[in-house]
């Protein structure tokens, strides 16, 4: 599991600083804490929006990639810091990271009280609209007296402590869990694929090694399959199968066949490895899907295939950002079906749309509204809606 | 006649709290005068190790000591004060002690129906700590919602019933400054609770 623990003071020295790094090295058994810091980040105008700086950007993926939050408060007058606020500010104007995080809130300071009240506003503002994430409830962990507290190493000196901290730890572990599932959309169980293609359908051509590289010729002289200038009566028209391959050679785009077996079948071989947007080898035609993507790709090689098997999505598409700012190549999963309706496999056409939206702009002459860039576009209208009325972003 | 300070709780330069401030300035010339107060230029505190405070702040400092009492109108973001207020109100603290014993007023405007509330609890809670106690007016709550119809072309309140509030409300809160001045047992221990707190540690 991966949290991020903010710092909530910009101070070059903090005892809450000191409580996440204990917590991060104490309990790294029980999870990964990222100990991230408020300080650059500048105090919020909504004159001067900021929301795309670096350092808010920084703090917003880290936020977005964890699985929940600790926010270690020190208490200014019976408040949270303005630096902590600021940063919730700018995290509920355009952005809502930490909108159904779970968050735990933590608090050290110099006198008795251990930042209580400004846990209890900490929570008020983690519920507003604008925030909206999900504070675990009881559980406080208040650090009182915290010059007495840490040894030379900055390790929490009381044992009752260091276990009362383990316990609530594990308390948010679970409520993470708990979260995270409530916001996992439920999804009716459907029958996980099958990756290694074992069970044939008609079409599959048996005893042949699926993963032989010469499985093309293999399957071919198997099944006596035709090639040249035989000709091939199709749905609708008349093409030998030379005509075929250079009408499928011509299209701009890298197109793969997948059976509803879940063995690759074809793709429009034109041009090596390297040149392609995602590399296919000549070798790899024939093999069950689960031996053309790597281990940690199946999860979610299964998951589209189950959407389109059952129909819950005619199309899957994937924007791969790997190929730089100059290309957005989408990685398009189209289901197939046969004149019955049945699911026959998988369309797979991968493509640079970017030419594309060029074009259409030059055509037209029309122009992108503002500075979208590939990352932030599409849904910078969606948050402004989202967020009218609600938190930072109203203006006083 | 009383000196007032208007702060104006926010940092954005389209501010109803401002104009709320402007309205009360130019109402009540007879009654007081009110001088407004921004907090913009203020920087990101950040308990600098030298207790010099920047200049804009130590004047600001001074002017709310001069002053009879303090009027704060304060958005609410998050259900809370702005952060650029808090802001303010931590330097105001940090070994400068304007605010203790001051009598402050509180007032508030917001774009929806709720006119900050939740805003100016919390600010009650914060003036309340030892290193800012002001005297705030107590059982007193001016929330001035749908802020954005609430001015007309000569950024007057349109509605009656709301000034009809706010001029009680001011008058007593004169009342109020003059009752505060009469309460003067604790003041001393006030301010050495306020000296003692202790910003380096915290």
């Amino acid at each position: 599991m991966k949290l991020v623990g903010i710092v909530g003071s910009n101070a070059d020295i903090s005892y809450n600083r000191h409580l996440l790094n204990f917590i991060k090295r104490h309990y790294s058994d029980l999870f990964e804490l990222d100990v991230v810091e408020i300080k650059d980040i500048p105090m919020f105008n909504q004159d001067d929006d900021q929301t795309n700086s670096y350092p808010i950007q920084q703090l917003n993926q880290k936020i977005l990639a964890a699985d929940g939050v600790i926010i270690a408060t020190p208490e200014h007058n019976h408040t949270i810091p303005a630096s902590l606020k600021s940063v919730l500010e700018w995290l509920s104007f355009k952005i809502h990271p930490l909108e159904e995080k779970p968050v735990m809130i933590v608090g050290a300071s110099y006198y008795d009280q251990g930042s209580s009240r400004a846990q209890l506003h900490l929570r008020q503002i983690l519920d507003a609209p604008g925030v909206n994430a999900i504070v675990m409830p009881g559980n406080e962990f208040l650090l009182g007296k915290v010059k007495q507290a840490f040894d030379a190493q900055n390790n929490l000196k009381d044992q009752n402590t260091v276990d009362f901290l383990q316990t609530v730890l594990e308390k948010f572990i679970s409520f993470v869990r708990l979260v995270n599932r409530l916001e996992t959309p439920v999804e009716e169980s459907l029958p996980e694929e099958d990756l290694h293609a074992s069970q044939p359908i008609a079409t599959t051509i048996e005893g042949v090694d699926m993963a032989a590289d010469d499985w093309v010729e293999q399957a071919a002289e198997k099944v006596n399959a035709v090639e040249g200038d035989t000709y091939v009566k199709l749905n609708r028209g008349i093409l030998t199968v030379d005509q075929i391959n250079t009408f499928l050679s011509s299209m701009p785009m890298e197109l793969t066949y997948a059976d509803e077996n879940n063995q690759f079948l074809y793709y429009n071989y034109t041009m090596e490895a390297e040149d392609m947007l995602a590399d296919r080898v000549p070798g790899q035609v024939g093999n069950p899907l689960v031996l053309c993507h790597p281990e940690s790709a199946l999860k979610n090689v299964g998951w589209v295939i189950k959407q389109l098997r059952s129909g819950r999505q005619d199309v899957v598409r994937v924007h791969v950002p790997t190929h730089g700012p100059d290309k957005f190549v989408v990685h398009n999963y189209q289901a197939m079906h046969d004149a019955e309706g049945n699911y026959r496999g998988i369309n797979e056409y991968i493509l640079d749309f970017k030419p594309i939206v060029d074009w259409y702009l030059k055509q037209t002459g029309l122009k992108l509204d503002g500075d979208i860039d590939a990352a932030s576009g599409a849904s910078q209208k969606e948050e402004e809606t989202v967020d009218a009325g609600s938190g930072a972003s109203v203006k006083s | 006649m009383k000196h007032l300070i208007g702060l104006v709780g926010t940092n954005s330069s389209q501010s109803t709290n401002r104009k709320l401030l402007q309205f009360i300035q130019n109402h009540f010339t007879e009654e007081a005068t009110v001088e407004l107060m921004e907090i913009k230029d203020f920087p990101v505190f950040n308990k600098p190790s030298d207790s010099t405070l920047p200049p804009v702040v130590q004047e600001a400092a001074d002017r709310i000591e001069q002053a009879d009492g303090v009027i704060i109108s304060t958005p609410e973001y998050d259900h809370a004060i702005p952060a650029s207020l808090i802001n303010a109100l931590n330097w105001l603290s940090y070994d400068v002690y304007p605010f203790v014993d001051k009598p402050v007023m509180i007032t508030g405007a917001s774009y929806g129906t709720l006119g900050s509330s939740r805003a100016q609890a919390q600010l009650r809670q914060i003036l309340d700590s030892p290193e800012l106690k002001a005297r705030i007016m107590p059982s007193s709550e001016f929330l001035l919602s749908h802020s954005l119809q609430a001015f007309d072309e000569e950024n007057r309140l349109k509605d009656a019933s709301q000034i009809d509030k706010l001029t009680g409300l001011f008058a007593d809160f004169l009342v109020f400054v003059d009752l505060v001045n009469q309460l003067v047992q604790a003041h001393d221990s006030n301010v050495k609770a306020a000296e003692n707190f202790s910003w380096e540690t915290i």
